[in-house]
């Protein structure tokens, strides 16, 4: 069966409601069984993913640029990046948190921002095309976005958990604040795709009925 | 078909919406997260501070990124890298230093390293076994130019901050006890510290910078002296035996105390020098305490040994104390033929001051001075001072009749100053006064004289008249003898008779006038008898005795060695016996004697007169009383002969023992042995 043989509400002119899934003819402002409103779909919601995902991906640069965790010893103070404090536990043979922070640090938001950028760039592109791996793909990122403020959480712990005063204590870093918005920003961005634009396909090509 | 144009088919295209009509106010998020991003970064950036490189000999401890630089134990930098300098001999550190403090980093800054260090006087920086080694620095708080590469120091300054302290530098002989690091005491309480122990340029001996902390570095004057505590000090004295210990860190790392015994001093700058004392005595006797630490030096040449001299020794600048003797060795110098030969060294220290010249006159100037003093004969010798002269000392002082001399200027390592003939104490003088008087004696010609006089004395007793002198005196005795028969028998007869009967009748009436008169003719009587009983014959024999030995001293071989002598005495002995035959005892005798018998006979002629008669017999007796009396009674003068011949023949034996020892031994008349 090829994407074409079944018909979309778009091909049909309807519009779905995304909060209770029943279709209204287009340019039906409100949905009249659960009261949400309403959004056409059309490639100007893609303006928001774009921007939520180059936020996100700005602030990424400086979440890794600067460090992540300022530990004050008795020994001394160290200050630690992300990829600093896996290249440091890889050296201390904890390979196995080195892959779990690696993987939910440097791994998961990159793929995010791989995936999203993909998905924006394949809705305008592709026609219907793999409709399904692309919803597979979106619902996978939605599910991650969550999990990426582990690294975040694990700061916010630590800084509360070990303050003992001149022995050890931990600060988070400007790369904390950075990482945070950052994940969040990508979460956004995963947020304000739409869909339903995988199933539509390219605006260009279509003209309004 | 129609020949009028159809009207263009209606092209309608929609105008498409401007670019910023579609834009979406959500792309101000990324445009705002992009400003702060680059925000950020900018201000990290532009605070990020400066770089400066510091040399250090190693790096023990220091880790790039972690390692802080600290001012004031306040983090104001961190290392960046360690690397090494061009030849590789010393350790570059990359240190970024903060912002604000950066311009304050400049030429006059310090940077060491801070590490545990465990000394004499404790354990400090423990806190660095923990959070490692630091690096500290120190610069003022003016502003100068950037600079960007410094050298560390091998060690924590004492005092970075000079503004809290004085710097200031001792000059001693020898380091002593003296270790870096080592107290500096007042009243034995440590306000300093000593660091920079060195020799002093030409070895002249060590210097030490010392630095007292404020507020105890008012109590430097240029009055002020250092000693040294060193160790322990034993002292016997007449309270016992004293031990004195300043306190553990001196006894085992030295020390150095300070005190103003004299008021008067100026407050001293940092730099000041100060000579140091080897013990608190020697500081409060020094003349050179008085703020100068290096005095003047100069070297005398002695061509003989002088021994007694020691460092320390007194000089004296015409009599007034100015310096002291710092050195003395040996220098070998060759002269003009090439031979080599020793001269004593001495290096003396003087003291401008004590010379009449300003404090801290130049020494240049001051051997201008002495230069012009020795061209108007001044000159160095060493003189012995004290009660037996034991005590030496070195003068300055003008000498008359000395060989021109210069001074070398140029002399190295010190000018020299020309030396005269040592001085002699006068005991010394005096001692020797009288060995010379001893030695310049007459003596033979005394033995000559003594000699001389035996032979006259023996010539004497040896002569014909002396040996006569017993015949004559018998002589003598037999007058008296026939004075007294004569007396007794002459004009016995009739006239006598008569007179006698005169007398008789005459003598009742005068007899108790004249009582004495028959006493005296008793007296005459015993007289007499006395002279009768002279033992003439001992004195012959005594004579005869004194003869023998001598003619037994004159026939001894002692004779031979004074002919000359003899035939001296001889003719004296000669002209003795002229004189005796002339004035002497024998002539007296006989006019004596003579006199007596003009008075027998003055008696005999006056007898018919009684008063005279008796008047003139009393003389008569009278006189031969006295006369007999000083020959018989008492027989003092056969006593007086008896010891005479007695003491002539010990001499004369004396004089024999006399003449063997000096043939035997010439030398034992002067050693007396």
């Amino acid at each position: 069966m090829t994407p074409e043989a079944i018909p979309t509400a778009h091909d049909c002119g309807l519009i779905g409601c995304t909060s209770c899934g029943r279709v209204w003819p287009q340019g039906t402002a409100r949905c009249a069984r659960c009261g949400a409103p309403l959004s056409p779909v059309d490639s100007a919601g893609l303006q928001k993913v774009w921007a939520w995902l180059i936020a996100g991906i700005i602030f990424y640069i400086p979440a890794n640029l600067y460090p992540m965790l300022r530990t004050s010893t008795i020994t001394g103070s160290q200050e630690n990046t992300i990829l600093g404090g896996v290249v440091e536990l890889v050296a201390h043979h904890n390979y196995g948190v080195a892959a779990i922070v690696f993987l939910a640090s440097i791994m998961i938001p990159l793929a995010k921002f791989l995936a999203i950028s993909y998905l924006a760039l394949a809705v305008g592109h592709e026609n219907r095309a793999g409709g399904h791996r692309h919803l597979w793909l979106y619902e996978v990122v939605e599910f991650i976005g969550r999990w990426s403020m582990i690294d975040v959480f694990v700061v916010a712990i630590l800084s509360a958990l070990v303050q003992l005063g001149f022995v050890a204590s931990i600060h988070p870093g400007p790369a904390a604040v950075s990482f945070a918005l950052s994940v969040a920003f990508t979460m956004l961005s995963a947020q304000s795709f739409d869909p339903r634009l995988i199933w539509r396909g390219p605006t260009v090509n279509k003209e309004p009925q | 078909m129609t020949n009028s144009p159809e009207p263009a088919k209606l092209v309608k295209t929609t105008a498409p919406n401007p670019i910023w009509t579609r834009l979406s106010v959500i792309w101000l998020v990324p445009l705002l997260a992009l400003a702060i991003t680059l925000g950020v970064a900018w201000k990290s950036y532009s605070d990020r501070g400066v770089l400066i490189e510091i040399d250090f000999a190693d790096a023990t401890g220091i880790r790039p990124g972690e390692t802080t630089l600290k001012f004031r134990e306040v983090d104001v930098g961190h290392v960046e890298t360690v690397g090494f300098s061009e030849n590789l001999s010393n350790v570059r550190l990359g240190v970024r230093v903060n912002k604000d403090v950066a311009p304050f980093v400049d030429a006059d800054a310090l940077f060491w390293l801070v590490r545990p260090e465990v000394t004499t006087q404790g354990i400090s920086r423990l806190d660095t076994v923990l959070s490692g080694t630091f690096i500290e620095g120190f610069w003022d708080a003016e502003p100068g130019a950037p600079q960007s590469r410094f050298t560390g120091l091998a060690r924590a300054p004492l005092a970075p901050d000079p503004s809290k302290g004085t710097w200031i530098e001792l000059r001693a002989d020898d380091a002593g006890g003296l270790v870096e690091g080592a107290p500096v005491l007042f009243r034995g309480l440590t306000v300093g510290q000593l660091q920079n122990l060195r020799l002093a340029e030409n070895d002249s001996g060590v210097i030490v910078d010392a630095f007292i902390r404020t507020p105890h570095d008012q109590r430097l004057t240029s009055s002020t002296r250092f000693w040294d505590t060193s160790g322990i000090s034993v002292s016997l004295g007449a309270a016992g035996v004293s031990l004195n210990v300043r306190s553990l860190a001196t006894l085992v790392q030295g020390g150095v105390e300070f005190n103003t015994f004299t008021s008067g001093g100026t407050l001293v700058e940092s730099g000041h020098r100060f000579r140091l004392f080897s013990n608190a005595e020697t500081a409060r006797e020094s003349i050179f305490g008085d703020g100068m630490s290096d005095p003047v030096r100069f070297s005398l040449l002695f061509d003989e040994a002088v021994r007694g001299l020691e460092q320390g020794t007194r000089v004296q600048f015409r009599g007034v104390e100015a310096g002291e003797v710092v050195d003395i060795s040996i220098r070998v110098e060759t002269d003009t033929l090439g031979t080599k030969y020793a001269r004593q060294q001495v290096v003396i220290a003087l003291s401008p001051e004590r010379m009449g010249l300003a404090r801290d006159t130049d020494p240049d100037i001051v051997a201008e001075f002495l230069a012009n003093e020795v061209e108007n004969g001044l000159r160095a010798r060493t003189a012995a001072v004290g009660l037996l002269g034991t005590t030496l000392v070195i003068e300055l002082t003008d000498l008359d009749n000395v060989p021109h001399a210069i001074m070398k200027l140029d002399a190295e390592p010190y000018p020299t100053i020309p030396v005269g003939p040592a001085a002699q104490n006068d005991l010394a003088a005096s001692a020797e006064g009288v060995f010379t008087r001893i030695n310049n004696l007459p003596i033979e010609e005394l033995l000559a004289s003594a000699i001389r006089t035996l032979d006259s004395i023996s010539a004497v007793a040896e002569s014909e008249d002396t040996r006569a002198v017993p015949g004559e005196l018998a002589g003598v005795l037999e007058e008296i003898r026939t004075l007294v028969n004569d007396l007794n028998a002459k004009d016995a007869g009739e006239k006598t008779v008569v007179a006698l009967d005169r007398v008789t009748s005459a003598a009742d009436t005068v007899m108790t006038e004249i009582e004495g008169l028959g006493d005296t003719l008793v007296s005459v009587d015993k007289a007499a008898a006395a002279a009768a009983d002279m033992p003439l014959g001992d004195i012959g024999r005594n004579i005869d005795g004194i003869l023998g030995d001598l003619r037994a001293m004159l026939g001894s071989e002692d004779a031979d060695q004074l002919p000359r002598a003899l035939s001296d005495t001889l003719t004296e002995a000669a002209a003795l016996l002229a004189e005796l035959r002339e004035g002497g005892a024998a002539e007296n005798l006989n006019s004596a004697l003579g006199a007596a018998e003009g008075a027998a006979d003055a008696i005999a002629a006056a007898s018919e007169r009684l008063p005279e008669v008796t008047r003139r017999l009393e003389a008569l007796i009278a006189q031969a009383d006295t006369l007999v009396a000083s020959y018989g009674e008492r027989s003092s003068f056969n006593a007086e002969v008896l010891n005479t011949m007695r003491e002539l023949r010990r001499a004369t034996a004396a004089f024999g023992a006399l003449a063997r020892t000096i043939e035997r031994n010439p030398r034992a008349f002067i050693l007396g042995r």
